[in-house]
């Protein structure tokens, strides 16, 4: 890696992370460079999300360090990290809207939590960031009444309501329909440039994030197995890379979560008992 | 071995318990800044209990004066049978009744709601949004718990001794002196009485409240963790709202 200093927003080093006795990241090095869309791919359960938990510093590393603008989120104290989150925007895997507010109020929670605007910028502001996912018409609804795809993008809007300079999209394109999908690409994209934001992506939808990232990495087994562009992930060396980009079922990655015993072994018990 | 575990476990709740409260009180200034949130936690905690409280009140007022009509008749002493119901209500049953009636009532409900808000991520939202959820979400449910105890132990003990409750059989029904019933309660009743009650209410609110929020906090996020909370809220204040009217009692008892 040659980006250096001010090229890079967050830089992940040597970070572990384990859930009590399992592993999920066994010392990772990323750099999501600033200004640009990176893409982080991995197969379901490798720990993307756990991976953008960490960056917002709600999880603790074992070891290892991750700054954000040259700032160690992990030596913060709870003010300078809450400091540093309002310019972290997260779109969380299944929106985690709040449920006793309508949309509008949701995409105006962290305004009028943080902005100090008056009510009627407030207002400006909100009608502006749905109008940008498509869902101003369903401002008034509230998060029981529309579908996950649509509360996926109400998180969108939420979560670059207050212009962060970073935003972290954990699966964004899982139950868009193709259009919705296809909007929500080029608005990822537009916002980046618009807004000059840094975007994450983080999906297993691999076609649709390479065409749209800058850069990406392949994580798994609490690795990262490969880095580059997009052509150059396309064109991957490693195995793994290629079965997790073509979708194939055999390879070096195995489709089942680790069994302790074989698949013989633990029906027999069963036909035993 | 698995003795061990239970205790070290149960010690490590406390501990958790202890910073939890401790954290809700440093949140506390923050949100009596923001009086909204408080007002609308007041509306879901305390509004919404007052039927099941009024009526509460009025039966066991009723029930009160029935007994002690016929224990004071005995001594031809009916005309204290106010005083008798006045007591027992101040006292006793109006604290620690509508504190059970709070748990089952209002502490299910926000257990429920925060296991809830915890188990979708909404909690964990928030923090990615800068903004503490116990500041947020926590500290002005637990104000709204705390100011809502002592009013609905108040109605309580109001319709108990009233023309709905104590009132209604005392006087309407078994012929009690109407002047007799208000002017002994009136006498007898020390304000150093509804003092005590006042303690005993805001304590067992502050404890429901604690409880409540405690078990959804740290509810497993899953429908099962969420069921086990709300379980272990009404079971658990029930018993320490008793034990602390024991303690309680004991002190004031002279
Ligand atoms: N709170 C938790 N406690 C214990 N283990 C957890 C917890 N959260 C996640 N895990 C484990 O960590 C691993 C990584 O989880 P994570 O949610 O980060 O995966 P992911 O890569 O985002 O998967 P997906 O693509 O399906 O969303 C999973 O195998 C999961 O079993
Ligand atoms: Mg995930």
């Amino acid at each position: 890696m040659t980006s250096t200093g001010q090229d890079v927003l967050v830089r992940v080093r040597d970070l572990r992370f384990a859930f009590g006795p399992r592993a999920i990241f066994d010392g990772i090095d990323i750099d999501i460079p600033r200004g640009k869309v990176t893409a982080i791919m991995g197969p379901s359960g490798t720990g993307k999300t756990t991976l953008l938990r960490l960056i917002g510093g709600q999880w603790r590393p074992q070891a290892g360090s991750i700054e954000f603008d040259g700032v160690d989120v992990h030596r913060q104290p709870r003010r300078k990290l809450f400091e540093l989150r309002k310019r972290m925007g997260m779109l969380f895997q299944n929106g985690a809207l709040l449920t006793d507010l309508s949309v509008f109020e949701n995409v105006a929670f962290p305004l009028r939590e943080h902005s100090g605007l008056p009510e009627s910028m407030i207002r400006d502001v909100v009608l502006m960031k749905l109008e940008a996912v498509g869902l101003r018409g369903a401002a008034a609804l509230y998060p029981e009444q529309i579908s996950g795809g649509m509360a996926r993008r109400v998180a969108l809007a939420r979560a670059i309501a207050l212009e962060p300079a970073m935003v972290m999209y954990d699966e964004p394109f899982t139950g868009q329909d193709p259009i919705s999908m296809g909007v929500l690409m080029r608005l990822i994209r537009t916002l980046n440039e618009a807004l000059g934001l840094t975007s994450v992506i983080v999906s297993h939808d691999v076609e649709e994030v390479l065409s749209i990232s800058d850069y990406a990495y392949v994580v798994s087994g609490g690795k990262v197995l490969d880095h580059g562009t997009p052509q150059a992930i396309r064109s991957s060396a490693s195995e793994f890379v290629q079965q997790f980009l073509l979708g194939k079922p055999d390879g070096p990655v195995r489709f089942q979560y680790k069994a302790e015993r074989s698949y013989a072994a633990d029906l027999l018990d069963g036909a035993a008992a | 071995m698995k003795a061990l575990r239970i205790v070290t476990d149960f010690l490590r709740g406390i501990g958790e318990a202890t910073f939890f409260l401790l954290a809700i009180v440093a949140a506390l200034p923050a949100a009596l800044l923001r009086p909204r949130l408080v007002v609308q936690q007041l509306y879901m905690i305390g509004v919404l209990s007052l039927i099941i409280i009024v009526i509460s009140g009025s039966f066991i007022g009723m029930v009160l004066a029935l007994q002690g009509y016929r224990t004071l008749a005995d001594f031809g002493a009916v005309s204290s049978l106010g005083v008798v119901v006045a007591f027992g209500v101040v006292r006793e049953l109006g604290p620690v009744v509508t504190a059970l009636l709070f748990a089952g009532r209002a502490g299910s409900a926000l257990a429920a709601e925060i296991g809830l808000m915890k188990a979708t991520d909404q909690l964990s939202g928030m923090e990615m949004m800068a903004v503490d959820p116990i500041q947020r979400v926590v500290a002005p449910r637990f104000l709204a718990g705390f100011i809502a105890m002592p009013l609905l132990a108040s109605i309580f003990s109001l319709m108990a001794i009233g023309v709905a409750g104590g009132h209604l059989i005392g006087v309407s029904l078994l012929g009690v002196d109407e002047g007799a019933y208000w002017s002994q309660i009136h006498e007898k009743l020390h304000p150093h009485d509804i003092v005590e009650s006042l303690i005993k209410s805001l304590v067992f609110g502050a404890a429901v409240n604690w409880i409540a929020l405690y078990q959804g906090y740290h509810a497993a996020p899953t429908s099962e963790g969420v069921s086990r909370a709300t379980t272990s809220t009404v079971v658990v204040s029930s018993l320490v709202v008793l034990a602390l009217d024991f303690v309680l009692t004991s002190f004031m008892f002279r």
